[in-house]
């Protein structure tokens, strides 16, 4: 491997499907259903690409159980030259997950991430890895222009639409958008040959050496919204429909069809200033 | 041309069974393909068909086109797999099943009455026990195991999109929906399910009709274990499975419930025909049934887990295609083996005892090296000679029988007024004798006695 640049990436093993007990609002996980996101699914992506134009190497890691080796499998079958999963159990804190997954990334010149995981983690682990590593790092990207090796340029998102390109040098970590990139399909011979290739077990490093330790953490629950009910004085039924919004006049929805693409890109135009997206 | 002249082949309009249908992909067949058998589907007959071909040291290839076998299922019904006493001994302590059916109950509902005929048996509830519910994507997948424990390739989120055939025209593999997704292999077994793409791409459907299928729709409803067993009346992993005759509107099909472990299946089975000219949508139908004042009790504060609907192939032997040409088998589904035969409901087993048997042909054809259609003619002897196409010869009759208007809308309201008259004390008026009453509400239902004779003798010639 010496002397061609390694591209890293990391994907986190995660339920696509968890079941939520609607009384309980326990969690049943069903390993059958694991695999990465989409964004982890587009880092990926990336990074084969980074790859493919640097004539360079990818390496795929995962903290997680054996059972992520099936999702490591996936990734050799897409391309990745080398695979390795870090044996940690699930729920580990951002700054052990990062720290484990440097050992392994120690001579990447770019690590891509997904921007976040669907498990709700914090997002944090790309920032604790570019800290490990001495990497610049980069999150919210939804484009990557690949250049000469060491060198690129990515757009990210910024708030109220806003986008923003920056000039990225290696090393570097890069957390990258779900919808930047759709993940290749691999081959039915890569599938084939996959089953039976290696994939590295690394041991995890024992938390205790971390600087920030989490003390407690309380499981998502969305904010409550306060919503301005109907005025109490009202009668019920007027209260009832202001809640239901029946009865109110409003512009019926309606479709054109035209067979002249002028005149519906018009009418289009049109509908779109009558709702105030063209001022 | 002039209009009056014909041509001297006449472009027909395709069916049904040739419509849409792909190119089969020409390739040069290698002297060694990748495998000895692609299984296509890794559903029960698949897996069957896997197990056996793999412990008989074939190369063996299972496709499945879902994440995991069982993936794409919503079969909620009852697996009666006794079949596999031989293949997997034992089987019931390691099968992951919800609940082993000890309650067997025929309803016959109208809107207000319903009629149950109940039977109880604790042997079903010991090995080697009857009937089971199970969550296929649970069962699917164990059997799917024991073929890859057996050595066979399983290949998931794969599809299989057509075939591949020699330049003889022979059958030589399968084209997947992967890049270079081409598989080659000494034998196909085409089991993808109801609706059949490589039967239909091999030509083997020759006269499909839409109203040899039927919608299943069916929703999963969670209950705590407790009250499912207390509201069905069960104990421990006994389990109920009611199937039922009316409560659809009037459209040919039939209702069901299944409980599991902590939640119950629910749903109706509808003629696709009768659905499309009712416009009315299976939801509704469910919405129907749960309301109906016999099966509401049953239902009360469950919660939706699941909706999920599926074609079923309900015409048995009728709709059977061609089992086999050169280089293919079609088994389960794919060949229509699903057993509709009013009181007899069965599927699984009929695709797993297919499966055994395309695998065994498989072997056997494999090893003698004649994968033509005359050397898999082994598969249509093994099936005739079981339960598979024994029981569909023997019931033909059943599901133009049970899907009959008659049996569908007359007698299930016949049957109800009648009983309600029997049972119903109208003092001081004196009882009605019961035939007196009998022929009252066959003629207040519409229905004649010589149509009842008839279909009675029909009943006892298909069943008996």
């Amino acid at each position: 491997m010496a002397g061609r640049p390694v591209v890293g990436v990391c994907l986190k093993w995660v339920d696509l499907r968890p079941d939520v007990d609607r009384l309980t609002g326990a969690v049943h996980r069903d390993e059958r259903f694991h695999g990465a996101s989409e964004a982890d699914q587009a880092a990926l992506e990336w990074a084969l690409r980074m790859a493919e134009a640097w004539d360079g190497e990818v390496v795929a890691v995962s903290a997680g159980p054996p059972a992520a080796e099936a999702l490591l499998r996936d990734c050799l079958a897409t391309g990745v030259h080398r695979a390795v999963r870090v044996d940690l159990a699930p729920g580990a804190p951002s700054e052990t997950v990062a720290s484990v997954l440097a050992d392994v990334l120690r001579d990447a010149a770019v690590v891509c991430c997904g921007d976040w995981s669907l498990d709700r983690g914090s997002g944090a682990v790309p920032a604790f890895l570019a800290g490990e590593l001495g990497a610049a790092q980069a999150l919210g990207l939804v484009r990557l222009e690949v250049g000469q090796p060491g060198s690129l340029v990515v757009t990210r998102r910024l708030d109220f639409g806003r986008r923003e390109r920056l000039g990225v040098r290696t090393p570097a970590v890069l957390s990258v958008e779900g919808a930047s990139a759709t993940l290749r399909r691999a081959s039915l011979a890569a599938v084939l040959a996959a089953r039976d290739a290696v994939v590295e077990v690394a041991g995890g490093r024992p938390a205790a050496q971390h600087r920030l330790r989490p003390v407690h953490v309380r499981p998502y629950r969305p904010r409550p919204q306060a919503r301005p009910g109907p005025d109490p004085a009202l009668d019920p039924r007027l209260r009832l429909l202001q809640l239901t919004g029946a009865a109110v006049e409003r512009t019926p929805p309606r479709t054109v069809v035209t067979d002249d693409a002028d005149e519906a890109a018009e009418l289009l135009l049109e509908q779109l200033r009558a709702w105030g997206y063209l001022t | 041309m002039p209009e009056a002249t014909t041509p001297t082949v006449a472009p027909s309009r395709p069916s049904l069974a040739t419509a849409g249908r792909p190119r089969d992909a020409v390739v040069d067949a290698p002297a060694t393909p990748d495998f000895d058998l692609v299984v296509v589907g890794a559903g029960p007959a698949g897996a069957a068909a896997a197990l056996v071909a793999a412990r008989a040291g074939l190369r063996v290839c299972l496709l499945e086109r879902g994440p995991f076998p069982g993936a794409k299922n919503m079969y909620g019904g009852v697996i009666y797999a006794r079949i596999l006493d031989d293949l997997i001994p034992n089987w019931w302590d390691e099968a992951p099943v919800q609940r082993w059916v000890t309650r067997r109950a025929t309803v016959v509902l109208t809107e207000s009455q319903a009629l149950t005929i109940d039977f109880r048996s604790s042997a079903w509830g010991e090995p080697p026990y009857n009937g089971a519910t199970a969550f296929r994507p649970d069962f699917d997948a164990w059997l799917a195991g024991k073929a890859e424990a057996a050595g066979a390739t399983v290949v998931t989120s794969t599809t299989a999109t057509g075939l591949l055939r020699d330049g003889a025209g022979h059958i030589c593999g399968v084209r997947t929906d992967r890049p270079d997704g081409d598989l080659t292999a000494r034998l196909v077994v085409a089991c993808d399910g109801v609706n059949s793409f490589l039967a239909k791409q091999a030509g083997l459907y020759h006269h499909e009709d839409p109203k040899h299928f039927t919608l299943g729709a069916k929703e999963v409803l969670a209950l705590p274990r407790d009250e499912v067993e207390k509201r069905f009346v069960l104990s421990g992993r006994e389990g109920a499975d009611f199937e039922i005759i009316g409560g659809t509107r009037g459209i040919p099909g039939g209702g069901f419930i299944y409980t599991n472990l902590d939640s119950i299946a629910i749903g109706v089975v509808l003629g696709l025909d009768g659905l499309r000219k009712a416009k009315v949508r299976p939801e509704e139908l469910i919405a129907d049934l749960k309301r109906h004042p016999m099966i509401a009790p049953l239902v009360d504060g469950a919660q939706l887990q699941e909706y999920s609907a599926h074609l079923i192939p309900e015409a048995g032997l009728e709709m059977m295609p061609e089992l086999s040409t050169d280089g293919m088998l079609v088994a389960g589904d794919a060949a229509a083996m699903c057993l509709a035969a009013g009181i007899w409901l069965e599927g699984v087993n009929f695709a797993i005892g297919s499966g055994i048997a395309a695998g065994e042909t498989a072997v056997e054809a494999v090893r003698r090296g004649d994968v033509s259609d005359h050397g898999l003619a082994g598969y249509r002897r093994r099936l005739e000679s079981n339960f598979v196409l024994r029981d569909h010869t023997k019931l033909r009759r059943a599901p133009s029988l049970v899907m009959s208007e008659r049996v569908q809308q007359r007698y299930p309201q016949l049957t109800c007024d009648l009983v309600e008259a029997l049972f119903t004390v109208t003092n001081p008026e004196p009882k009605q004798g019961a035939f007196r009453a009998a022929r009252h509400h066959a003629k207040r239902s519409g229905v004649r006695l010589r149509d009842l004779a008839r279909d009675g003798w029909t009943a006892l010639r298909t069943y008996g």
